[in-house]
């Protein structure tokens, strides 16, 4: 919980300092996030993540630089993940269970992919800057859609 | 034990059939069994892979970086969502009671260490005791979550507070949860332990009994003339009339013999027939004790006080499944009897899932009874039925004394009305000639002491 506070908090000064508009779609979302987790309804934080997709794309509509958007994406994922672990958490092992191990270790993993993903990707970018990179990029993520539909 | 689940694990633990070395291993435990289910999809991360092409989308259409980055990353937690099944909890159970023969009301302390036997860790487990439905946890949650590497255990530490009966702890529930929480898994780890729990029957004061006796000489006052200690009658002399019982003063006075006759006072042969249908499980307060257990209290001291009195009792329950302790007397009879009231599945602190039914029940009931037995039925009242067959045994010409815990309150209309229909019950039964003496907040013992003094023999 205290952790998908922290990550919200920082999902949403991140898209702040990316783009402000996007960043108080952001902020809503994550408000919606901590409404949803403290009512315990799995519904709302759907519907919050999606809102914090939502304010991504809004940022970089707006022209965001990439940096901090990434670190927003990643953060949001781990407010979102955290918040609706938590949720299941509860509905299994109820408030007062000690379940603090499961979480870190949840949380870990999910920062873990979040940062082996921004590596990748930025490094990719990072690489691929001189070229066009948007069209690099793109076909990169197809091969990368095409990799996904095989583990299906 | 573990070749005998290994047949009932479905295709999908095919993996872990190399644990079993390590079941014999602990030989000196108790063996856990595991039966683990098929692993279903969360559908947790369903719809990351198209919020990340709608952020790409949006990155390609405007020609910014920035987005297209975003859903790359999305689509990198999309093949993590992928990534990994739910293990099967291959772990062992150990638990210990700190007193598996507690008194009632005891607090009771369980540990529950569970130790992770197979290898690959798992990294999200909850684990749910199967504690048993007649106990109540009073400090501290049945349950865990945690993350377990191999070789590496978990504890938790509860307490219950015993109840009558004996208490069998079910299956814990460990589920299991892919590293991404995409794939979920339920596995049943059984591992047996059971408290028993039996009272002392206290000794309750002398009930009142109706007339209805045997042959054998006991402590109910009955309306025949004999030897006994009160008054009964007198009648004309006749000869063998024992000299001690002879009227003297009426001799002196008139010159006629007569004898005196006495109250004789017999024993009684005595059925305790408590009302152990589903709507009896009813209490007064969410947690406080239940109609059938108040009932069983009271037969409890009943049983102790008629068998000390002489009479020959014997226990029966309303409901089912089938409970039949035959009237009998003498000490090994008292100790069935305690054993019948702790720890009958009849009597099981909840309700019991078999269908009960009434008419097969009410032909067995009256075949079992002695034809000079008189029946104390012990119910709530709280529905028709114990007020149809209280008449019913009565009918029959076995006396019947109705004992009803008062579990109804008062707070809300409906409960009002439900506390307003028992007492038509009584007042139903009361017409009919059948006793009925009720106890709420007062002690059992205390509510028979006053029905005694209204009673009229």
């Amino acid at each position: 919980m205290i952790i998908g506070l922290v990550a919200g908090a920082v999902a949403f000064l991140a898209t702040l300092i990316a783009a402000p508009i996007g960043g108080a779609v952001v902020g809503l979302g994550v408000f919606a996030l901590v409404a949803g987790s403290v009512l315990g309804v799995q519904r709302l934080l759907t519907w919050a993540a999606g809102l914090g997709v939502f304010g991504l794309a809004l940022a970089g509509y707006a022209g965001a630089a990439p940096e901090p958007l990434l670190v927003a994406a990643v953060a949001l994922a781990l407010a979102w993940d955290i918040t609706d672990h938590g949720l299941s958490l509860g509905a299994h092992v109820g408030r007062d269970g000690e379940t603090r191990r499961s979480v870190l270790v949840h949380a870990g993993m999910n920062v873990a992919v979040g940062a082996g993903s921004v590596a990748v990707v930025y490094g990719t970018y990072a690489v691929a800057t001189g070229g066009q990179p948007v069209a690099a990029l793109t076909l990169l993520l197809f091969g990368a859609v095409v990799l996904i539909s095989v583990f299906r | 034990m573990s070749e005998a689940v290994a047949g009932r694990r479905a295709g999908a633990a095919a993996s872990e059939s190399d644990d079993e070395g390590d079941d014999a291993a602990e030989a000196d435990v108790e063996p856990t069994v595991r039966d683990p289910m098929h692993p279903f999809e969360t559908e947790r991360w369903v719809g990351v892979a198209g919020a990340a092409l709608v952020l790409i989308a949006v990155g390609v259409l405007t020609r910014q970086p920035g987005p297209v980055l975003a859903g790359a990353v999305g689509v990198g937690y999309g093949l993590y969502a992928r990534f990994g099944d739910a293990p099967v909890a291959t772990l062992t159970v150990e638990r210990t009671v700190s007193d598996d023969t507690p008194e009632p009301g005891a607090e009771v302390t369980v540990t529950v260490r569970v130790e992770h036997v197979g290898d690959g860790r798992i990294g999200d487990v909850r684990l749910i005791d199967g504690v048993p439905p007649g106990l109540e946890v009073i400090d501290g949650p049945a349950r865990l979550a945690t993350a377990l590497e191999p070789d590496a255990s978990a504890t938790m530490r509860y307490v219950v507070r015993a109840a009558r009966g004996e208490h069998r702890w079910e299956a814990m529930r460990a589920i299991t949860r892919s590293p991404a929480g995409s794939m979920e898994r339920e596995t049943r780890l059984e591992h047996d332990t059971r408290i028993v729990c039996t009272p002392e029957l206290s000794a309750g004061s002398d009930l009142p009994l109706r007339g209805l006796t045997t042959q054998y000489h006991g402590s109910v006052s009955t309306d025949i003339g004999g030897s006994g200690v009160e008054f009964f009658a007198t009648r004309e002399y006749r000869r063998g009339d024992p000299l001690r019982r002879v009227d003297w003063n009426r001799r002196a006075r008139t010159g006629e013999l007569a004898t005196l006759e006495l109250r004789e006072e017999r024993a009684a042969t005595v059925v305790l027939l408590i009302d152990a249908r589903e709507p009896a499980y009813v209490a007064a307060e969410p947690s406080g004790a239940t109609a059938v257990e108040r009932s069983v209290e009271a037969a409890g001291q009943a049983f102790s006080a008629l068998l000390a009195g002489g009479d020959r009792v014997g226990i029966a329950t309303l409901g089912s499944p089938d409970c039949w302790l035959p009237p009998g007397a003498g000490t090994s009879h008292a100790v069935r009897g305690r054993t019948v009231l702790a720890a009958d599945p009849a009597l099981a602190p909840t309700p019991s899932d078999e269908p009960f039914h009434p008419s097969p029940w009410f032909r067995r009931f009256r075949r079992r009874l002695p034809a000079d037995a008189q029946v104390l039925l012990f119910s709530p009242l709280v529905d028709r039925y114990p007020r149809t067959i209280a008449r019913r045994i009565d009918a029959y010409g076995h006396l019947v004394t109705v004992l009803s815990p008062d579990v109804t309150t008062r707070s809300t209309p409906g409960e009002r009305l439900v506390a307003y229909e028992r007492r038509e019950r009584i007042r139903t039964l009361r017409r009919a000639g059948i006793r009925v003496t009720e106890w709420g907040d007062r002690s059992f013992p205390a509510a028979v002491a006053g029905a005694t003094r209204r009673w009229s023999r």
